[in-house]
């Protein structure tokens, strides 16, 4: 009792708010320097870090993508190589998909999810940290690889038995598969976060229905990621476990089976489309809502239709494989199913028009790459409505209808939100404002080089050209169209070249930022851009669905917390009512630590299957070390 | 996001780094030659036999290559494929022998070099070996050697094939090496050069 009445005058209760600050920034803030960056939990810290990587690797993407329209502009060409292509395709796809989609839009949420909840930092903030850290080191591992041309040639979906042991020679079957296990690690770990953030962490009184969209959106996103993810990772460790050990996981001969590859890789591979399109509906609703200045028209119906969305994605996965010969009846019921997933999206898109409708649009370039979204996302939905028919995608299967098909729906349903994301979250992320000037060119060079390059693809499919080929005869009647397609994706180039000059330039020297650049409503606009570490330096109550939309009525506040520890606040996950102070973790080099151990089992493993017995010894150690008791005052609950 | 003074930077520097180093080193490794040139492939018939056609010198520019038919693992599976394909199996079986002699009981009749091994399957032994040189093309010959020799290696290789996706007879090549699968047969440990070579 008398070291709890010692600590009475380090209560945030009455404080200076200068001294606040002084004191929560002592406790709460990353110390500077090479250790301090390599041990920070901050969660702000890491989801730069991790957007940051993510656009790297979607500028390495562009490369390759580059490389392959140079390749495929004209008939017979020489530029790459049958082997090179094969591994260019396999890099573009798997990188776009697991080192950047949905990396990205999981980072987006570490950085904002505990700023829109109103706590200070995310749950589990050293498994935030780790997470990272195995990111960054499968996406080396996959780069590195394809450097010392060990690239994966598989394609992304590294269907057996071609990626099997007979067929895929060498490691770099392998390299995709443990890249893979990886960015699993740390999506797995960032979703687990993001669920306990979003029930335990909410601010008081913002209960269930005050929750703003964006964070809905992610909720749901992670239930996917936590029901999808161990399918893949299944997948892959039997492929490795077939290639390294002699396992008969998938060869028929012996009892495995050819097609359970296909059902475990979509099983994962349709959520992963929603995994990554979900956050990117909760993007668009945060940018509309502030945009039109006015809250989302049915709030109600948006969060039914996320979660009915979640339900249906995992309802789907067949319709990846109607070619393959399974019975009749599966493929009416999968059409069927895809079909029906049109009604939550067509549910939420007439939602944003009725809200644009009947509110008073402000055309900045946030909401310009909305609009984008809303017009090619729809075009998108509309060719998925088509394959989702059996005799349909019975004639395009594997052809560049498909690959119009999904670049319309990802890029449309979640690049174009993410950019628009990137211009309206800047000021919150960097302190500085991105050039409206520059944001309106890159948008319309995105907006018309993307339709170029991708809606001439959908004839190209219609004329037969198939997938995945290096090369065609000019015999056929497709090289025209290519060369076309070729020139649109230097336009296309030249806008994400002019958002990358932009965010680059306003980073370093764009206008500094107020706290609410935008007069938006949700919570992270409440404290300053960018935020102190401590976010908030008193926690706030929230009594409304958009707790900044009256400025007459400011916010309500917490006091009583201890400014000499890492405390937040525990809440109730339907009411939010206060149940429990609750101490933060401080930095710590263990999760760096714990993931190169990690990082080298897994990578050795590839090697000899001994790496699992003596690469744990390692692994154990960094985590003894990670949950080792420091008797601080941290540990008191 | 981006400021100079940020550790960040060192992080984006290190990673692009690691990659351009990676880059560095590819530059200097064997690439996967889904058709060999010419006159390499020419020169791969020049290797020069002892008079008493076991063991010998293999040509320079196999050398030069890394002698990649033993190491690579695209060139051992492509052994591999033709090694069902030629039918080596009605003879060699798995590897473990039968009409003709095991490459797993560890004696090679003609020495363990792989330009024996060539030699054996180009121009034929004694005792019903056939002749491959005019159904294979010389690289295929080299592919198919290598990875015969793989089946016997006595130290393991990374290189080395996996299963197929057949019938399960014995463990993988990558399983190796093939010393802890030797099975010397019914004759013992061979005192000779077995039935006169």
């Amino acid at each position: 009792m008398r070291a709890v009445a010692d600590r009475e005058g380090v209560r945030d209760t009455g404080m200076e708010a200068v001294e606040l600050d002084r004191r929560l920034a002592a406790t709460w803030s990353t110390p500077p320097g090479l250790w301090g960056a390599l041990s920070t939990v901050d969660h702000k810290i890491i989801g730069r870090r991790y957007i940051v990587t993510a656009f790297v690797f979607l500028a390495l993407g562009g490369v390759l993508a580059l490389l392959m329209r140079l390749q495929l502009a004209q008939p017979e060409a020489r530029f790459v190589g049958p082997d090179r292509y094969n591994q260019i395709f396999t890099m573009h796809g798997s990188n776009m998909m697991f080192l950047f989609a949905v990396p990205v839009m999981q980072a987006m949420a570490i950085y904002l999810v505990p700023l829109m909840v109103g706590t200070r930092n995310i749950a589990f903030p050293r498994l935030n940290a780790f997470s990272y850290w195995m990111y960054l080191a499968g996406g080396l591992l996959l780069w590195i690889a394809f450097a010392v041309d060990t690239g994966p040639d598989v394609g992304w979906f590294a269907y057996v038995p071609l990626s099997g042991p007979q067929y895929a020679a060498g490691k770099r079957a392998d390299i995709w598969a443990q890249m893979i296990t990886f960015t699993e690690v740390s999506a797995l770990a960032i979703a687990v976060e993001i669920v306990v953030t979003v029930f335990k962490q909410r601010a008081p009184g913002m209960s269930l229905d005050r929750i703003p969209l964006f964070v809905w959106s992610m909720l749901v996103t992670s239930f996917l990621v936590i029901l999808a993810m161990p399918a893949i990772m299944i997948a892959s460790t039997s492929l490795i476990l077939d290639r390294l050990v002699g396992t008969h996981f998938f060869n028929p001969a012996e009892g495995g089976d050819v097609l359970l590859w296909q059902h475990l890789f979509w099983f994962f591979g349709h959520p992963e489309v929603y995994i990554i399109f979900l956050p990117a509906v909760g993007m668009v609703s945060s940018i509309v809502a502030t945009f039109t200045q006015r809250p989302v028209f049915g709030y109600l119906a948006m969060v039914m239709a996320l979660i009915a969305t979640g339900v249906l994605a995992f309802g789907l996965w067949v319709h990846h494989m109607f070619v393959a010969g399974l019975p009749r009846l599966g493929e009416s019921f999968f059409t069927a199913s895809s079909m029906a997933i049109a009604v939550p999206a067509g549910l939420q898109i007439f939602c944003w028009l009725a809200t644009i409708w009947a509110g008073r649009p402000i055309f900045k370039t946030p909401f310009l790459f909305v609009i984008g979204f809303i017009v090619v996302f729809v075009i998108g939905g509309l060719t998925g409505v088509m394959v989702a028919s059996v005799p349909f995608d019975t004639q395009v299967h594997d052809t560049y209808f498909v690959v119009a098909h999904f670049h319309y729906v990802l890029v449309g349903g979640a690049v174009f939100p993410l950019l628009g994301a990137v211009y309206y979250w800047f000021p919150k992320l960097t302190g500085r404002m991105m050039s409206e000037t520059l944001g309106r060119w890159s948008f319309g060079l995105i907006f018309s080089g993307f339709n170029l390059t991708f809606f001439p693809m959908h004839i190209l499919g219609l004329q037969g050209m198939p997938r995945r080929i290096y090369t065609y005869q000019p015999e056929m009647p497709w090289s025209g169209l290519n060369m076309f397609i070729s020139l649109s994706g230097i336009v296309l180039a030249a806008g994400f070249l002019l958002f990358f000059i932009d965010a680059i330039r306003s980073a370093r020297s764009g206008p500094v930022a107020p706290a609410n650049p935008w007069g938006a409503s949700t919570l992270e606009w409440a404290t300053s851009s960018p935020p102190p570490s401590y976010n908030f330096a008193r926690l706030p109550v929230i009594e409304r669905l958009e707790p900044l939309s009256d400025r007459s009525d400011p916010l309500g506040i917490v006091e009583g917390l201890y400014t000499d520890r890492r405390e937040l606040l525990i809440t109730g996950v339907v009411e939010a009512r206060a149940q429990a102070r609750e101490s933060s973790v401080g930095s710590s080099i263990w999760p760096l630590l714990a993931a190169l151990a990690t990082s080298a089992m897994l990578i050795w493993s590839i090697f000899t299957p001994w790496a699992v017995v003596w690469g744990s010894i390692p692994i154990a150690v960094a985590l003894i070390g990670w949950f080792w008791p420091k008797g601080d005052p941290e540990d008191e609950t | 996001m981006i400021d100079s003074r940020n550790p960040n930077w060192a992080f984006v520097a290190a990673a692009f780094l690691l990659i351009g180093v990676g880059a560095w080193l590819g530059w200097f490794r064997q690439a996967r030659e889904l058709r060999v040139d010419p006159p390499v492939a020419a020169d791969l018939d020049q290797f020069r036999l002892m008079p008493n056609a076991i063991s010998g010198t293999p040509p320079e520019s196999y050398f030069a290559q890394g002698k990649l038919y033993e190491t690579d693992a695209y060139n051992l599976s492509q052994g591999k494929r033709l090694y069902a394909w030629f039918g080596c199996s009605t003879c060699h079986g798995d590897g473990r022998g039968g009409v003709g002699p095991s490459f797993l009981d560890g004696w090679w009749l003609y020495g363990p070099e792989v330009v024996s091994i060539v030699a054996s399957i180009r121009d034929g032994r004694p005792h019903g070996m056939p002749a491959f040189h005019d159904r294979m093309t010389i690289e295929q010959i080299w592919q198919l050697a290598g990875y015969v020799q793989t089946i016997g290696s006595y130290t393991p290789k990374t290189a080395a094939p996996s299963r197929n996706d057949d019938k399960q007879t014995r463990p993988a090549e990558n399983r190796g090496p093939a010393k802890i699968l030797f099975d010397e047969g019914p004759v013992g440990v061979h005192p000779d050069q077995g039935p006169s070579p």
